[in-house]
């Protein structure tokens, strides 16, 4: 007897190397290399490990790179939802122009948004006259080092609520208004609410991005120990010392890091994924007369549940 | 409160949304604002809730100027086309929202919310929907939570963007009569904008029939409906038959000496304004039947007159009469019908068709 085999089944054997082709490709490709992160650092058992993350300059990087982080993410927060605002929920003139702004940051590789900073605020830049002259230390500072982490993380927050808020419209804002809220009761209540997953998020797409930044911010760090030290350049620092263990102790916090943003990016996807279901559903079809949907009530709790979202809100993919 | 519309034009870029529309709906009364797609009438609705903002002209309420009036302040429950229920919130916090964003000095106790968050759903008879989430009601549900919502905060003025439209024709119909017993209770002036002409005529006090950015017609659903003022009318408001002057030239005939010739007139006569007849008679048109079906109540037969084809509703009872078959020759005759030359009507004329049928 044959079987039937329907079109869009393979065949075990091509079922078998694809999975084995994929799974082989992380392994060297993201696998591998995480544990060879590990095995490096504790390569002399634990107390070098952690001696060299309890060094003073250890310690100096990673208050900085949390304290980056730390300013960074807010005033992110504040633009990406201003910006994300603006237009999902506006019409307006260079609307276009704005969106493919907001996209800049990706497009542009961070040595060079570094630079450019330099240019603007540097000693023979635009600006660094009057910055001397005011005694304003932007290049090589704390400053300096948190506007080139804004300019790359910039897009992250925007891009996660542009297709969201979208989605949504501003029925529900306007809905708000002609009850009497104001405006800040309209943000608080209602908008909020609905975009706190996404933008969360965002959040923390944007903290990794942040924490784990070289580039642009190598270029305007300066490289001073225990000052302008982020930990991703102080791993450059210790390898290029041929402090191999110090080096990997470091990525290794980093990699953890990485680690916990993304079970904390999968959680908040699989609670937006759920929320979208539960709030975006289609209208269920209603066929009964009002009365017979009055005796129908009690029955019918949790159909909610099923009605599966068409859409989920757009992810971009990095 | 009576509602007030003076002058109102707007325009989105090239494209003129409402062009000097004028309007007035006193308290009590429900208004429907009719027309097609991309008439403006949702514009209108969403103007004198201040959601939109007029290039000229100016709203009132109750004879105050409120043209500049915020949306908060003007005191409009609003029912939005696809509900616009606060996804995030259940029945009850929905209905209570406009109560709990109320400034400290005005707003209504813990007790007092609860108490008439409850009486509004009691009223739209959801109250055991209290705890559900927006996602878990269905269409009629949702509309009937979005009503006690801009019920809640006492609105002066109701107004609702196509309220039924996405409902089920069952749930529409009751919707329909609950939306009308409402209304005559709560005594406000209240506007309802919808596409669809069944429903203006039977829901509302008073129709405003719209074409691009334009009212064609005001009045009572009989007057749009037995006596349109424009062709356009004629045609979005039920079934009408199209005679040309050209060809049936008894039917739509002109004084043509009076007027320029321009346009060639048009008389339209409704498919149950038309009499048949077997016998040819004064001002009679002689048609063929094609086709002959009964609809519910009614029994509607096609004919054929010089090439163009007409339809006619007869009642059951005169088909049984009759008698017709596909083939047979039989003789028209209007009962009622109205003579358009281009936009302006020149003749309006009923025939008393007497002991004849």
């Amino acid at each position: 007897m044959s079987t039937v085999r329907r079109v869009n089944t393979e065949s075990l054997l091509v079922r078998c190397v694809l999975i084995v082709l994929a799974l082989g490709f992380l392994f060297f490709f993201l696998g591998l290399p995480l544990l060879a992160v590990f095995a490096e650092a504790f390569k002399q058992g634990f107390g070098p490990y952690w001696h060299a993350l309890m060094e003073p300059d250890a310690l100096s990087a990673l208050g900085l790179t949390l304290l980056i982080a730390l300013l960074v993410l807010p005033l992110n927060l504040l633009f990406g939802l201003a910006a994300a605002w603006a237009i999902a929920k506006f019409e307006f003139r260079g609307k276009s122009l704005l969106t493919t702004l907001i996209d800049l940051p990706f497009a542009v590789s961070p040595v060079v948004a570094g630079l450019l900073f330099i240019l603007i605020f540097g000693r023979q830049g635009w600006l660094g006259p009057w910055l001397q002259a005011h005694d304003i230390k932007i290049i090589f500072a704390l400053p300096g080092m948190v506007i080139a982490t804004m300019f790359i993380t910039f897009p992250y927050i925007a891009r996660e609520l542009i297709p969201l808020m979208q989605s949504q419209g501003k029925d529900e804002e306007e809905a708000a208004v002609s009850l009497g809220a104001s405006g800040l009761q309209m943000f608080w209540r209602v908008s909020l609410p609905n975009i706190k997953w996404g933008l969360l998020y965002g959040v923390i797409l944007a903290n990794a991005r942040a924490m784990g930044e070289f580039g642009a911010v190598s270029v305007v760090s300066g490289h001073i120990r225990g000052e302008t030290n982020t930990l991703p350049l102080h791993v450059e620092i210790l390898y290029n010392e041929y402090n191999t263990v110090g080096a990997f102790a470091a990525a290794s916090v980093l990699a953890l890091l990485a680690l916990v943003t993304l079970v904390a990016k999968t959680f908040v996807e699989w609670r937006m994924q759920k929320e979208t279901e539960m709030l975006s559903a289609e209208l269920p079809p209603e066929r009964a007369p009002l009365a017979a949907v009055v005796q129908q009530a009690a029955s019918q709790a949790g159909d909610g549940k099923l009605e599966a979202a068409r859409r989920s809100p757009e992810r971009i993919e990095k | 409160m009576s509602i007030a519309v003076k002058n109102i034009s707007k325009r989105f870029g090239n494209f003129t949304a409402l062009d000097n529309i004028s309007l007035e709906i006193p308290t009590g009364e429900l208004v429907a604002l009719l027309g097609p797609s991309g008439c403006g009438k949702t514009t209108l609705l969403r103007i004198i809730a201040g959601m939109e903002s007029a290039d000229q002209g100016s709203v009132h309420f109750h004879g105050e100027e409120a043209t500049h009036v915020h949306t908060r302040e003007r005191q409009v429950g609003f029912v939005f086309q696809h509900y616009a229920l606060f996804r995030h919130m259940s029945v009850f916090e929905n209905v209570a929202f406009g109560l709990r964003v109320k400034p400290r000095a005005t707003r209504p106790s813990e007790s007092e919310i609860r108490e008439r968050v409850m009486k509004l759903l009691k009223l739209v008879q959801l109250d055991w929907l209290a705890e559900r989430y927006p996602s878990q009601l269905s269409g009629g549900q949702r509309q009937r939570i979005a009503l006690a919502r801009a019920l809640a905060v006492e609105p002066k003025v109701l107004l609702l963007d196509e309220p039924f439209g996405a409902l089920d024709t069952q749930v529409r119909k009751e919707l329909r009569r609950w939306l009308r017993r409402l209304h005559d209770e709560m005594h406000i002036a209240s506007v309802f904008v919808t596409h669809d002409q069944e429903e203006a005529l039977e829901v509302a006090d008073r129709v405003v029939v719209m074409n691009k950015g334009r009212i064609e017609q005001m009045g009572t659903p009989d007057q749009v409906y037995s006596a349109p003022a424009s062709p356009f009318v004629y045609r979005f408001l039920g079934n009408v038959n199209v005679f040309h002057s050209r060809v049936h030239g008894q039917w739509a005939d002109v004084d043509r000496a009076a007027h320029v010739e321009k346009d060639e007139a048009l008389a339209f006569v409704r498919p149950h304004d038309i009499e048949i007849q077997r016998e040819s008679s004064d001002g009679a048109l002689s048609a063929g039947v094609l086709h002959v079906q009964a609809i519910g109540p009614l029994v509607r037969v096609e004919v054929e007159h010089q090439g163009e084809v007409f339809e006619v509703e007869l009642t059951r009872e005169r088909h049984n009469q009759l008698a017709l078959v596909a083939g047979e020759t039989v003789w028209l005759r209007p009962r009622n019908l109205r003579v358009f030359q281009g936009e302006q009507m020149v003749s309006s004329q009923t025939f008393d068709l007497g002991a004849g049928i």
